[in-house]
Order: structure tokens, then sequence, then C-alpha cells
């Protein structure tokens, strides 16, 4: 029997397949130009060399790497300035007006200033991930703080907690959950910003590889870093999930 | 004549509002004993979460004097049981009926076992290592009671802790507060506006009045304890106290009641007369 569940199971694996067979016959009778948009088949063919010879791992894991570090960096700022952003009225009047004016910024206008200011290498990368991260960490956290049910503070208040218990019991865990959702836009950027931080002097990283495959025209070399980017984003998120699912035990399944 | 341990002298209280200041509370004297168990009554919005949130030094603007006897011990002078969903969602029962000795910075070992008996008081034993969204209402609300007794105080204050909940449940949990507060009689003060409620669990009722809460009156109830809540609900004192305190109150709910039209006759021009006609052709 086919229940409507199992049914809709079968039919979002069936649906991708069928979409990949409809792009393999169209290039296959050549009503798609496989220069451009090439096939699955040849994708394929690419992909096994790259995976044998080491050097698609050699960039996933550079890019990995970067994506990361910029991550903590960013993240670790953001959550402890929008804790005490949230907690305490003064530093919130003293640093919002800053943080919301240079927020809209898009991060790709400040590269070339970054590049300027920390050189070609590594740090510049790093950095620019971080940036990304940063505003969208705090600001989450920063939210989650001041939505925090007030009868909390008065029981945190009413049962003696000092200035450091207000941060450790209530604070961090009643913002977490929307920490957590910080977490994933910033995971959204960061994945949008290597892209673009590994077009401009890079030796090495998924997004090297897509503009290196442009330069070369070489479709399938880039289709190849393009699925294995989803493949990145579609891990980390799982990461943050699982993480998620380890730090707020008390979070009713809600998926 | 047992010790006063509460005494309340002259307590107001005034909001600011865009209409100017509004009175909450006003010339509010009582003083609560030793071991007294005192139920504050009265219609919603007359002030006494007010009052109690100034005798839990939550609410620090005030006029007049309240004073807590402290027995000069490390006690804490009060813990609150709020109303409902107080308790913390992100600990585990154990860990928010350890709050306030976790607070206190207690020893860890006394911790447990505190916290230990008054989770098997309350019959939460089995779920200490639980998380407050895995729990029903009516434990939810064993939780916030259990995290008060155990952090031990000087004085109780409970703010109408079961009024979300059911009957059934309520009535159990009344029957359990009174079974674990008849073990050390601490002085307690309970906010309700079920008048079965504060009959059954006090031995004194303070009665408010309509905005601007004022005391209207101060009952004895003499049903001897320990109480069995069922029981007293039919005896003839108890009737006889229920129907002095309805004659009481509902004074004072037909009293907010046309208290609430007031505001709209000071904010738009026209009598009050015609004020009447429009609430009740919009009602």
């Amino acid at each position: 029997m086919l229940t409507e569940g199992r049914l809709s199971r079968i039919v979002s694996v069936l649906s991708p397949l069928f979409l990949l067979g409809l792009w393999e016959t169209l290039a296959r009778l050549n009503y798609l130009d496989v220069r451009l948009f090439s096939c699955p088949s040849r994708i394929l063919g690419a992909l096994f060399p790259l995976l044998w010879s080491g050097e698609l791992l050699h960039h996933t894991l550079i890019s990995l790497a970067r994506i990361i570090l910029g991550f903590f960096a960013g993240a670790l700022p953001g959550v402890i300035l929008g804790l005490s952003m949230g907690l305490f009225p003064m530093v919130r009047a003293m640093l919002e007006p800053m943080i919301l004016a240079t927020f809209p910024i898009p991060k790709l206008a400040i590269m070339p200033l970054i590049l300027l200011v920390f050189g070609l290498g590594e740090t510049s990368k790093v950095f620019t991930i971080a940036i990304g991260v940063f505003y969208l960490v705090l600001i989450n956290t920063m939210t989650g703080v001041i939505n925090i049910e007030p009868i909390y503070l008065d029981v945190a208040k009413n049962y003696w907690a000092r200035r450091f218990d207000f941060y450790l019991t209530v604070a961090w865990p009643g913002a977490l959950p929307m920490i957590f959702a910080g977490f994933r836009l910033g995971m959204g950027t960061a994945l949008l910003l290597i892209v673009a931080a590994e077009l401009s002097a890079a030796r090495a990283g998924i997004g090297y590889m897509i503009w290196r495959a442009y330069d070369m025209f070489d479709i399938e070399r880039m289709f190849v870093a393009l699925m294995t980017m989803s493949l990145l984003g579609y891990v980390l998120a799982k990461g943050l999930d699982w993480l998620e699912a380890r730090v707020i035990p008390w979070k009713q399944p809600s998926r | 004549m047992r010790a006063e341990k509460i005494t309340v002298q002259d307590v107001g209280k005034s909001y600011n509002t865009r209409h100017g200041p509004v009175m909450a509370l006003d010339g509010i004297t009582f003083s609560v004993a030793e071991g007294e168990f005192l139920c504050i009554l009265g219609p919603s919005g007359c002030g006494k979460t007010t009052l109690l949130r100034i005798l839990a030094g939550l609410e620090k603007e005030f006029s007049g004097w309240v004073e807590v006897r402290a027995a000069g011990s490390q006690k804490p002078i009060n813990a609150m049981v709020f109303q409902e969903n107080s308790v913390f969602p992100w600990m585990t029962v154990f860990d928010n009926v350890a709050y306030g000795l976790r607070m206190r910075r207690v020893p860890r070992e006394l911790q447990r076992t505190v916290v230990q008996r008054y989770l098997e008081l309350t019959g939460l034993a089995a779920f200490s290592r639980n998380y407050p969204h895995q729990l029903s209402g009516g434990m939810r609300q064993r939780v916030s009671v259990a995290r008060a007794f155990a952090n031990d105080p000087e004085i109780l204050l409970l703010d109408e802790p079961f009024g979300a909940l059911d009957e059934q449940n309520r009535l159990l949990l009344q029957q359990e507060l009174l079974r674990i507060w008849e073990l050390d009689r601490k002085t307690a003060v309970f906010i309700t506006h079920s008048i079965d409620e504060a009959i059954g669990l006090g031995d004194r009722i303070l009665v408010m009045t309509a905005r601007p809460g004022r005391i209207k009156a101060i009952l004895p109830i003499d049903l001897p304890r320990p109480r069995e809540l069922v029981q007293i609900k039919g005896q003839p004192a108890f009737v006889a106290l229920y129907q002095n305190i309805w004659k009481l109150l509902s004074e004072e709910v037909l009293r907010a009641r046309e208290k609430e039209i007031l505001p709209l006759a000071l904010a738009e021009p026209g009598t009050k007369d015609d004020l009447y006609e429009k609430t009740i052709s919009r009602g």
C-alpha cells in the first residue's frame, strides 16, 4: 500500500532523477549546447579524475578551513557583543547606531579595502567571511536577548542572581535559539563570500576552481565545483543542526 | 499573639500614563504574623500583583514602608512562585529547583539533598532530568513551587500560581501545597482571584477594592488545620464565608466595570450617559 507520505518521498527522489535524465537526453539530441550546459555523463567523467587525484579534496579542504576560521572569527565577537547589547541598554545605546549604519554596506563592496589593508594572503579572505558572519550573529543574538520573557529576569533577580549569572543562566541559554538562527544565516553568507574572496589572488579553493574553469572554459570542471559547493553547504547546515540539537536539548522538535 | 513577620504600612503606588498619574495602590496597611498564611483576594487589575512585587523587592518605587523581620540567619528574605511559565525552559527540573541554592553558592552536596527532598515532596523525583516542555502545566507549577520551598526563604510569596490550571489540577496542587506548607508553616502571602482558593488555603483573607487598590476587609478563616479541601467546601462556615466574600467582591467588580468606561469619558467629549449607550451598543 502506498500511503501519502511514502508516495511523496518516492516523488521527491524521482523528480531530480527525471530532470537529470531530461538534461542528458536533450544534450544527446543536440537541443542543448553541451559546450555551455554540459551534461550529466560528461560531468561525471570529469568528476572521477578530480576525485582520484585528490585535487578536489585539496580545494575543498582549503575552502572549508577558510569558512570555518572566518565563521569563528566573526561569530565569537558577534555573540559576546550581542549578549552585552541585549542585556545592558547603555551598551546598546553606545554601539547600535554604528552597527546599524554599517550593516547595510554589502560586504563585497568593502573587499577592495580589505585587500588593501590585509594584503592578498589568507587574512583578507578569512576577514571577509568573518565580517559577514559577525553582523548577522550580533544582530540575532541581541534580538534574542531582548526578546527573552521579562519574567525570567524577574526570577533571576528574585533568586539573587549576580551579573555574571545573568549572562550564564538567562541571556545565553535564552537567546541560544536565536543565536543559532544567526549562525545559519551567517553560514549562508560565508558560502557566498568564500567564492568572491577566492576570486582575487587565490591559489586554491573551490571558488578558485570555479574562476579557473571559467578562464579555461572548462565547463565540466565548473559544474563539479558547483556541485561541491552545494554539498559543502548541505554538510555545514547539517553540522549546525547536529550542534544545535546537542547544545539546545530543551528545544521542542518543530521539524 | 504571635510575632509579626511582615509589616506593611501605608503603601501606595502610582503609575504615570499619558492621561496623568494613575493610582494603583493606596493606603495599604496590614501585617502578617509569623507562620500565618494570608490570602489576598481582589478583582483583576486591583494592584494585587503590584503589592506582591513590592513585598518581593522587585518593585522599588512606592510610597510607604514595608518590613520583613528576618530571623537573623543566612536565609533569603523571600522566594516567589510566579504565575505560569516562570520555570526556565533551558534547565532540567533538577536545575530549576536548585536555582536559588545555586545562586546563593550553597555547597553542591547540600543542594542535592535539599532539591531531592522537595522533588520527592512534590512528586517530581522521577522527572528530575526532564526539561519543562516535557511536562504538563500542572507539573511545571510543581517545579515552581519546589524551587521556592527549596530556597528556604523567610517568607513565601505566591502570585496566582494555579490560575492557569484546569480545575482538577488546581485542586490537586492546592492540596499538595497545603501538605508541604504544613511541614514547617512558613509565613506565606498568596494572591488569587478565586474565593474557593482563598478560603481553602488561608488563615486570613485580605479583600481588596477595585483600582485604586485599597483594603476593603480582612476576614479571619476559622477552619481547623490540616484541611481537606474537598470536605471543607460543604461546611456551613465555608458557605457563609463564601457568600460574605462574594458580596464584598461583587460590589468591587461592578465598580471596576463602571471605571472602565470613565477613561473614555475623559478622552472623548460627551457625557457619561452617551458613553454608556456607545458601550452597550458596541458590546
